[in-house]
């Protein structure tokens, strides 16, 4: 072989040598220390896409890190990965309201339009890998998709394509409107605001802020285009508001790009006259000649669709997320002006860490993250343990599929957060804070990190804050993907570089916690109504709410409801109050069937049982919890079977397997509702799975397993009937797929749309005549039934039995 | 300071686990994962107790007595949920705890212990063993049916191992030593055994690779079974048939050498990482939840101790 320059510098021996150093440069970057391994783990794969074996041989020689703790933790974690992935990965949301709305087919789907094989999860061409996530907390967008970090929603089996194509058309012309609004000459005439979410960004925010700002180019208008923090729309959105001099604000939801033109028209001059004339006339021809436009004149006035989004923001009442719609999220100057960190400044003053704590304890306040712990007690213990170091935690690591409210409260009120951490800080007398923020919410970490530096120029954080003599700094880390960080024990044990192993308490964290010093963990919903207390006053905070439960619960309400999104609501308001009056009511007329609240630890409240006043006691005695605010809406079209066992489902694959109930018992429970939605199990079998049920209940070490069969236990409370059905070999939704078929019924005039569609080729294709499905090809992906003009492809009982003995 | 146990209040001293406390007032607690001298974790739930103020079950061998706790001990409840506490775990564990053939000899021969010698070329052993049960100038399985070969594990591979003709191969042998041999198996009915269940299509083709010495025995009984805690515990609660069928991701019958005569088998594990704990850089968790393992890193293997073995609650760990 001769010589070649080229081929030597890329011998596998240089390959390896600069692969060491790129990951050398890392440990020097992070650290050597045991505990920094998740940090350190995450900036290699963020490298190198994935973790590499030369990368973690170096980790071995130069850290402190052994391969047995190597192995217990990147195996823990979901985040981890030991092989590459494609170049870009689709992440496709399996959380609660996306699962309701079908997104197991959208898996499969993707999987067919890129033709990845059976087991495997990356393209041949190594361009796409593809995984089930969680949740990516957009549920009000059910299902959703997320490609590097584009989000894309309400996407269909059908409408994999067109999401492929779009993103390929994005990566061409990688140009981002995100980041800061530079505005040109001139006075500022007014302001624009819009939500720049992560999911409303993937709801079209993203193209309607391109158009603002070509439309006021185009038209020579200066007006102010501000991202704000989230309104909770997110049914409505594209969503703007537009602020006028004169302090008007109106505000248009759904609107579409095309109509941006018009609608800052309406409301600015543009730059000169002949500007104006001109673009009149060049209006006028717009709206004329664009469907889209006329279609929105048309059929629905702006009185019509402002009254909508009116009805959703009536009941609801703003603490957590006070300043909703016109905050900045990153402006720190203009939340200092509405008032924030008036609080913070209150309690330096005052400088009595015991007030602090006796306002806290009368706001009788209780922790948002799910067992309702009242937040003043949580803080006295802490403050009571005499400690050369204390920590407080503010515990973002929502991993309930089906809620989004830590994440938008992360990336919405960053500062009120914060807010609260610091003020709870010098209550307790912590001189250290993280932030416990999970990996899956790249946005709230951003804004997180940002939020935090803007603090420490202000002199809010860091050495002797406010002149006061009080010192404390806050860091950020990012949990790496497992739902059980979410119990406070397991949270610690994942902050010191270990597996997310719950311990037994007592010791309390309070006791002995993050590197056994006294340690205060909160939910971001509790810190975020801190400041509130401070500054109006426990009695203030008090007149909100019922008697056992003071205040207001973000809720993240999603599913089969017609107005999905975030939303405040004090205590005491009734579940139906929120579905029909908030929610607008149940999508495509269907009836209320039940509300799942709180995740996978909660349980399904029936229908009849919707007039219940929503408060941390009335949950528990119906059989389900507060958890951290999930509300997901189940219509008449949903399987209680097909939702208790996705949920379990969910836990067995996140239950960390210390103890024997939540491992295998939980497995065992799992077996039982396979059998059940396969038409396999007898009678019997629903008692067992009410023993076990019962028994993991009383018996799993910690949170997660007590509270996993509760889904279970609910669902069989108030709709055994079902089950009783299931076992009989009927599921009445068709969500159980064993039990129904595909049939086309004479309806069909033979227009061979289906045949065409069908990705499995299971309907032949017979121009004229009936189609017919050969049952032994369908997957009952449903892609025909959508593109049916004729309705007539229908689900039916597939295994009916005569019901058996009892 | 004072408890109340089983509604009577007892004195003690609340430096120790509950555990420690039951024992020493002289109740049978029993437990897997604990071990008074070893770090561990609760993780097994065996030794559980009822907490009456609020009708939680919670881990004696991790749990303090605070004044005036009261527990139950051995109550219904109690009894019964270790008991499903013991299954379930025996549901995720594939192993047989005496192999098929001895259960089954009419004259009372442990076939399976007399293989293991002959297949380690034992032959002493073999013949002392087999000459300890029967007259080996007129040995019985000349005329026997031979039920040991019908239920012989390997027959539902291949072909089951000719056992009949060993034992009588072995009763021939001139020259032997007499040498001190016994059997491990307990057959009695009041003491448990775990059942294997049915071999995976995978797991067929790879215990024919595996197991290709002279007899194709399978060794099938527990090397373990003697300080089983597990069926020890089985036993105490009295179970016969478990209420779960066994279902593990685990592959049966695999045995990692991992130093000297230590051997490490999973499928017997019950992830109660005593192990784990216990050894600096060596054994590990890998995964979580259900499909939680317990490994054995290559390069790990020379930091652990042969000593390991004897804090194993099952023949998970083993001195071969």
């Amino acid at each position: 072989m001769t010589d070649c320059k080229d081929c030597k510098l890329n011998s596998p021996e240089e390959a390896k040598l600069a692969m060491e150093r790129r990951a050398d440069a890392i440990i020097d970057r992070v650290g050597t220390s045991r505990d920094v391994i998740i940090p350190l783990l995450q900036a290699i794969q963020q490298e190198f896409n994935y973790l590499p074996s030369d990368a973690l041989n170096r980790v071995y020689e130069r850290t402190d890190i052994d391969r047995a703790q190597m192995i217990s933790v990147s195996s823990f974690y979901s985040q981890f990965r030991m092989v590459p992935y494609g170049k870009h990965t689709i992440k496709v949301c399996v959380g609660t309201a996306c699962h309701v709305k079908g997104a197991n087919n959208v898996y499969d789907a993707f999987k067919r339009e890129l033709a990845i094989a059976d087991d495997s999860i990356t393209t041949d061409d190594q361009q796409y890998s593809i995984e089930k996530v969680a949740c990516l907390g957009c549920c009000a967008l059910a299902p959703v998709v997320q490609i590097d970090n584009n989000i894309y929603g309400h996407v269909q089996p059908g409408k994999v394509r067109e999401v492929l194509d779009e993103f390929e058309e994005f990566c061409k012309n990688a140009s981002q409107a995100d980041g800061d609004d530079d505005n040109s000459n001139g006075p500022v005439q007014g302001e624009v605001r819009l939500g720049m979410e992560n999911c409303c960004k993937a709801s079209g925010t993203a193209e309607v802020y391109d158009a603002v700002v070509e439309a006021c180019k185009a038209l020579g208008i200066n007006v102010k285009i501000k991202p704000i923090s989230c309104v909770g729309a997110c049914n409505q959105v594209p969503l703007i508001d537009v602020a006028s001099p004169d302090g008007n604000i109106v505000r248009y939801p759904n609107i579409k790009p095309q109509e941006v033109k018009e609608i800052l028209l309406h409301h600015f001059k543009p730059a000169s006259r002949l500007r104006r004339l001109r673009n009149a006339i060049l209006n006028q021809i717009d709206t004329f000649h664009t469907d889209q436009t006329w279609d929105n004149i048309l059929f629905t006035s702006e009185k019509d669709r402002t009254q909508k989004i009116n009805s959703f923001l009536k009941g609801q009442y703003r603490i957590s997320t006070e300043g909703f719609g016109h905050l900045n999220p990153l402006d720190i100057d203009e939340y200092i002006n509405f008032g924030g960190f008036e609080a913070l400044k209150k309690v330096l003053a005052e400088n009595n860490r015991q007030n602090v704590i006796d306002e806290v304890l009368k706001s009788g306040i209780r922790g948002r993250g799910g067992g309702g712990f009242p937040t003043g007690r949580k803080w006295q213990m802490v403050a009571a343990n005499a400690s050369d170091a204390k920590y407080v935690i503010c515990n973002g690591d929502e991993g309930d599929p089906g809620a989004f409210m830590d994440r938008i409260l992360l990336e919405s009120y960053p500062l009120r957060v914060i807010e609260g951490m610091i003020i709870a800080a010098f209550a307790v007398g912590a001189s250290e804070g993280v932030f416990y923020i999970r990996a899956e919410y790249p946005q709230a970490v951003i804004r997180i990190r940002k939020a935090l530096d803007m603090c420490r120029q202000k002199g809010l954080l860091g050495n002797n804050i406010c002149d006061s003599g009080f010192s404390f700094d806050i860091r950020v880390f990012e949990g790496a993907g497992a739902f059980v960080c979410g119990e406070e024990t397991a949270l610690i044990a994942s902050i010191e570089g270990k597996r997310g192993f719950p311990h037994l308490r007592p010791p309390y964290p309070a006791q002995s916690g993050l590197f056994d010093k006294p340690t205060l963990i909160n939910n971001v919903e509790t810190l975020s109504q801190i400041s509130y207390i401070i500054r109006k006053g426990a009695d203030e905070y008090v007149k909100v709410g019922t008697e056992g439960s003071r205040g207001t619960k973000v809720f993240a309400l999603a599913g089969k409801v017609n107005h999905g999104g975030l939303i405040e609501v004090p205590m005491g308001t009734t579940l139906r109050q929120i579905v029909e009056e908030i929610g607008g009511g149940i999508e495509g007329g269907e009836a209320l069937k039940a509300v799942q609240t709180g995740g996978p630890s909660g349980g399904c409240i029936p229908a009849e049982l919707c007039d219940a006043e929503v408060d941390f006691d009335a949950l528990n005695k119906m059989g389900a919890i507060m958890g951290s605010g999930g509300l997901v809406v189940l219509s008449e079209s949903s399987c209680m079977v097909d939702v208790a066992r996705y949920f379990l489902n969910f836990t067995s694959e996140e239950s960390c397997g210390k103890c024997t109930f939540c491992r295998v018992g939980i497995r065992r429970m799992l077996d039982i509702l396979d059998k059940l939605v396969t038409g396999k199990a007898k009678m019997e079998d629903l008692d067992r799975l009410e023993e076990l049920a019962n028994s993991i209940k009383k018996s799993a070490l910690c949170g997660l397993g007590k509270t996993a069969p509760n889904p279970v236990l609910s669902t069989l409370r108030y709709f055994r009937n079902e089950y009783e059905e299931h076992v009989n070999g009927i599921c009445r939704t068709g969500s159980c797929k064993h039990m129904v078929k595909l049939e086309i019924t004479d309806d069909c005039v033979g227009c061979t749309k289906c045949a065409r569609s069908c990705p499995s080729e299971a309907i032949e294709y017979t121009p004229y005549k009936k189609h017919v499905i050969n049952t032994d090809a369908c997957t009952q992906c449903g892609l025909c039934i959508d593109e049916c003009d004729y309705d007539a492809i229908k689900k039916t009982p597939s295994m009916e039995r005569t019901p058996s003995k009892l | 300071m004072n408890i109340t146990i089983n509604n009577k209040t007892v004195e003690v001293s609340g430096q120790k686990p509950l555990i420690e406390e039951l024992r020493q007032i002289g109740y049978d607690i029993p437990s897997l994962c604990y071990d008074a001298n070893a770090k561990h974790q609760a993780s097994c739930m065996v030794c559980m107790v009822m907490n009456v103020a609020n009708g939680q079950m919670i881990p004696s061998c991790s749990t303090f007595p605070t004044e005036g706790m009261q527990i139950e001990v051995d109550s219904e409840e109690v009894l019964s949920m270790r008991r499903m506490s013991i299954e379930l775990l025996l549901s995720d564990h594939r192993a047989d705890c005496e192999a098929p053939c001895t259960i089954v000899c009419p004259s009372k021969i442990d076939a399976a212990q007399v293989l293991l010698h002959y297949d380690r070329g034992q032959m002493n052993e073999a013949f002392s063993l087999l000459s300890s049960v029967v007259d080996v100038n007129n040995i019985p399985c000349a005329d026997c049916k031979a039920p040991c070969e019908k239920a012989c594990r390997r027959g539902t591979i291949d072909k089951g191992v000719s056992i009949r003709q060993i034992m009588m191969e072995i009763a021939s042998m001139k020259d032997a030593k007499s040498v001190d041999a016994h059997s491990q198996a307990n057959l009695s009915k009041d003491v448990f055994a775990s059942k294997l269940g049915r071999y995976t299509d995978a797991e067929k083709e790879w215990l024919k690779e595996v197991y290709s010495q002279p007899s194709k025995c399978l060794h099938c009984a527990c090397e373990g079974r003697d300080k089983c805690k597990l069926r020890e515990c089985a036993t105490k609660a009295q179970i016969k048939s478990p209420r779960y069928g066994v279902s593990s991701r685990q592959v049966v019958k695999e045995q990692i050498h991992v130093k000297d005569n230590l051997y490490f088998e999973p499928a017997k594990c019950i992830r109660c990482g005593l192990c784990v704990y216990n050894s600096q850089d060596g054994f590990t968790f890998k995964h979580r939840g259900f499909d939680m393992q317990v490994v054995i890193p290559e390069d790990s293997k020379k930091n652990v101790d042969e000593k390991i073995a004897d804090i194993c609650p099952t023949g998970a760990l083993f001195i071969q």
